[in-house]
């Protein structure tokens, strides 16, 4: 027998169960039921979900290695861009720094003209301290011109060809120089040596030198201009039954890192060797 | 080996020694690598023209110094000669025998150096001379010594076809 409910009876049946299954449901009975029959479905979600990405990056993977690779390459080549940049700039910052300090001496100094050149080698010879410069008389550079830096005098030119020059730095064993102490004004000759060293020769006994006297070129003997820095002296040898002092002296100018000099080139050389009577000569 | 080739080969040396070698000194002295390759070149049986070798080097090198002009070439031509000797002598010579020539050479060159400055008036002390240059300056040779005579074997066997 087949019992017919009329529609709306239905219908408020169906209403009164589903409440009460959502009363069921805020008031927690289900919770355990549904972790029960949850927990199974989010491990096979989690699964899937993880078996899907794997696919999706090895679709994409291969597109975007060629892409972090292509990338990686224009990083590494930009990097190397730059430190040479950095090491040129570096360069560059040096040099400035020096010529802005031959600038600050020329300036200093402006009754001379200067060449200002690079120091392109040293002399073979272990024996010389000679440098070698990348100008000539070309450049207007003759034997003799004094050669100084920012900090004061280097050297003289001793051979010039057309587009270099040999200067003799005053540490040469050859090295005679005219100067004088200041402030005591003494007369004195500076030689150079073997070791690189100078020392001053020929100080009058009376005179009073003492250690941080500066050394100045007096312009006597006519090879060098007057009062350009030497250097300072850092000792004094004087003994008693010798007619002379003698002194050591620290050169303002570091001769192992010499790259830009300043050549004074209107500074004429004075010739003396037709005043020296020969020999036999009344 | 070609006279030719010693031009450009030795000129080149000699720029760097001028350039690079002798702003690295050891307390005064400094390498003289133009030397250095000349013995070891001297010292292979198979090159015929280390005279001709020596003489071009010791130009570029008495060009480039401000040391009386011949000095340098006169050393480099009494190197020579002695490794010209000991290569004729000894039937199988090692590398021991490039240091022998390079130790003589360096003194040749020196010694010639330091008696021309003397003549020439300078105030130079032998015992310092021999100290703070001639001694430093035969370590360094010594030093460049051994990767030079390989080279320069490697090079010639290459250059020069073995019998």
């Amino acid at each position: 027998m087949n019992i017919r409910f009329p529609k709306s009876l239905r219908i408020i049946a169906l209403s009164l169960v589903a409440i009460g299954i959502l009363a069921l449901a805020l008031s927690g009975v289900f919770t355990s039921f549904s972790r029960w029959v949850v927990s199974p479905l989010t491990s096979v979600q989690t699964w899937v979900s993880q078996q899907y990405m794997g696919v999706e990056n090895f679709v994409s993977a291969s597109q975007d290695i060629r892409e972090i690779r292509q990338k990686n390459t224009e990083l590494e080549a930009e990097n190397a861009r730059m430190q040479a940049q950095i090491v040129e700039l570096q360069q560059q910052l040096v040099e400035f720094e020096i010529l802005s300090a031959l600038l600050e001496f020329a300036r200093a100094n402006p009754e001379y003209q200067y060449i200002g050149a690079s120091v392109i080698g040293r002399d073979p010879s272990p024996f010389l301290n000679y440098i070698i410069i990348n100008r000539g008389s070309d450049d207007g550079l003759r034997r003799g011109m004094p050669v100084v830096t920012q900090n004061g005098l280097a050297g003289r030119v001793v051979q010039v060809t057309a587009t270099g020059a040999r200067v003799s730095l005053i540490t040469d064993p050859v090295t005679r120089i005219n100067v004088r102490v200041e402030p005591s004004r003494s007369a004195a000759v500076l030689t150079g040596s073997i070791t690189g060293d100078i020392t001053l020769e020929q100080i009058p006994q009376d005179d009073d030198v003492n250690p941080g006297n500066l050394i100045l070129t007096s312009g006597l003997g006519g090879n060098y201009p007057a009062n350009i820095i030497v250097g300072q002296i850092t000792s004094v040898r004087s003994r008693e039954n010798a007619l002379f002092q003698s002194a050591s002296v620290q050169p303002v100018t570091d001769f192992s890192d010499l790259s830009i000099v300043l050549v004074v080139t209107n500074f004429e050389p004075v010739d003396f060797s037709p005043l020296i009577p020969e020999s036999g000569t009344p | 080996m070609s006279i030719i080739l010693s031009i450009p080969t030795l000129g080149l040396i000699a720029i760097l020694q001028s350039a690079v070698v002798s702003r690295l000194p050891l307390n005064r002295g400094t390498a003289d690598l133009v030397l250095v390759v000349l013995v070891a070149i001297a010292l292979q049986k198979s090159v015929t023209t280390s005279w001709q070798w020596s003489i071009v080097g010791g130009l570029f090198m008495d060009f480039l110094s401000g040391l009386p002009f011949g000095v340098f070439t006169v050393s480099y031509l009494l190197a020579t000669g002695l490794a010209v000797i000991i290569r004729e002598r000894i039937w199988r010579f090692s590398f021991l025998m490039q240091l022998l020539v390079v130790l003589f050479g360096t003194m040749f060159s020196h010694a010639l150096s330091f008696l021309v400055l003397f003549l020439q008036g300078s105030e130079i002390s032998l015992a310092t001379a021999l100290q703070i240059v001639t001694l430093p300056s035969i370590i360094l040779n010594f030093m460049l010594s051994l990767p030079i005579f390989i080279l320069t074997q490697d090079i010639l066997e290459q250059v020069i076809p073995q019998e």
